[in-house]
C-alpha cells in the first residue's frame, strides 16, 4: 500500500459532512515511516492515561473525600477536564497521522495548555470551595 | 531489526499502561456507581473488561512479533487506537453523569 491514495473530501464539488478529525487516518495518503506511527501511537496513549489520570481523581475525590467541602466541585469539574482531554486526544492523533501520511507538518496541539490551565482552574475552584465551607 | 524491536517493545509498554490506567479508572466507577444504583456497577465492570482484554492483547501481540519482524514488516495499530479513543471517551463520559446522579441523588 505504498501508492498515494486520493482522498474523496478534496473533491471539488463535495460537501463536508463530517469533521476531518472523524475520518479514518489510514483511508488517507499513504503509509509513512512506521516509527512515526508508532511515536504517534505512544503520544496518544499517553495522553488517554493522562485523562484516564484525571477521571481516577475526580472519582476519587467523590468516593473518599468526605468533609472536603469542596469535593463535588472537584470531583465533577476533573471528570468533565477528563471527558474533554480524551476526545482531544482522539482528535490531535488522528489531524497528527494524517498529516503524516501525507507528509505535511503536524497540526499545532493546544492540549498540553488547556490540560494544565484546566487543571489550575478546577483546582483553584475547589480550593474557594474549601476556605468557604470552612468558615 | 532489532532497533526496530526496541520501537515495538516502547510501544507494547505504552499499550500496557494505558490498559493498567483503564482497569483502575473502570474499577473507581464501578465503585461510585453502586452509590448510585447497585446495578450501575456493571457498567464500570464492563469498562474494566475492556481494559483487561486489552492488556492481554497488548502482551500477546508482542509476544507473536518475531515473525512479522523477521519478515521486514511493522505492525501498526491505528484499529486499537480508535478502539481505545471510543472506550475512553465513553468511559469519562459516562463517569461524568454517574458522578453528577451520585451528587443530586
Amino acid at each position: 500500500m505504498n501508492e498515494p491514495m486520493t482522498d474523496p473530501a478534496d473533491d471539488p464539488g463535495r460537501t463536508r459532512r463530517s469533521p476531518r478529525w472523524l475520518k479514518d487516518p489510514t483511508t488517507v495518503g499513504s503509509d509513512p515511516d512506521y516509527r512515526f506511527t508508532l511515536a504517534n501511537e505512544r503520544t496518544f496513549l499517553a495522553w488517554i492515561r493522562t485523562a484516564l489520570a484525571l477521571a481516577a481523581g475526580g472519582l476519587g475525590a467523590l468516593t473518599i473525600l468526605d468533609d472536603f467541602g469542596g469535593e463535588k466541585v472537584l470531583g465533577i469539574g476533573l471528570l468533565v477536564l477528563s471527558f474533554l482531554t480524551a476526545i482531544t486526544s482522539y482528535r490531535r492523533w488522528s489531524l497528527s497521522e494524517q498529516a503524516i501520511r501525507k507528509n505535511e507538518p503536524l497540526p499545532r496541539s493546544r492540549l498540553p495548555l488547556v490540560m494544565a490551565v484546566g487543571v489550575a482552574i478546577v483546582s483553584l475552584i475547589a480550593a474557594v470551595a474549601f476556605i468557604w465551607s470552612a468558615q | 531489526m532489532f532497533d526496530r524491536m526496541l520501537q515495538h517493545e516502547r510501544t507494547a509498554l505504552a499499550w500496557e499502561r494505558t490498559a493498567i490506567a483503564t482497569i483502575v479508572a473502570a474499577a473507581l466507577l464501578a465503585r461510585l456507581a453502586v452509590q448510585v444504583h447497585p446495578a450501575l456497577a456493571a457498567v464500570g465492570i464492563g469498562y474494566l473488561l475492556i481494559g483487561a482484554g486489552l492488556l492481554v492483547w497488548a502482551g500477546y501481540h508482542y509476544d507473536q512479533l518475531h515473525g512479522p519482524l523477521r519478515r521486514g514488516e511493522s505492525p501498526v495499530h491505528p484499529r486499537s487506537v480508535r478502539l481505545v479513543g471510543r472506550t475512553t471517551v465513553a468511559l469519562t463520559g459516562t463517569s461524568a453523569i454517574i458522578a453528577v446522579l451520585a451528587t443530586v441523588l
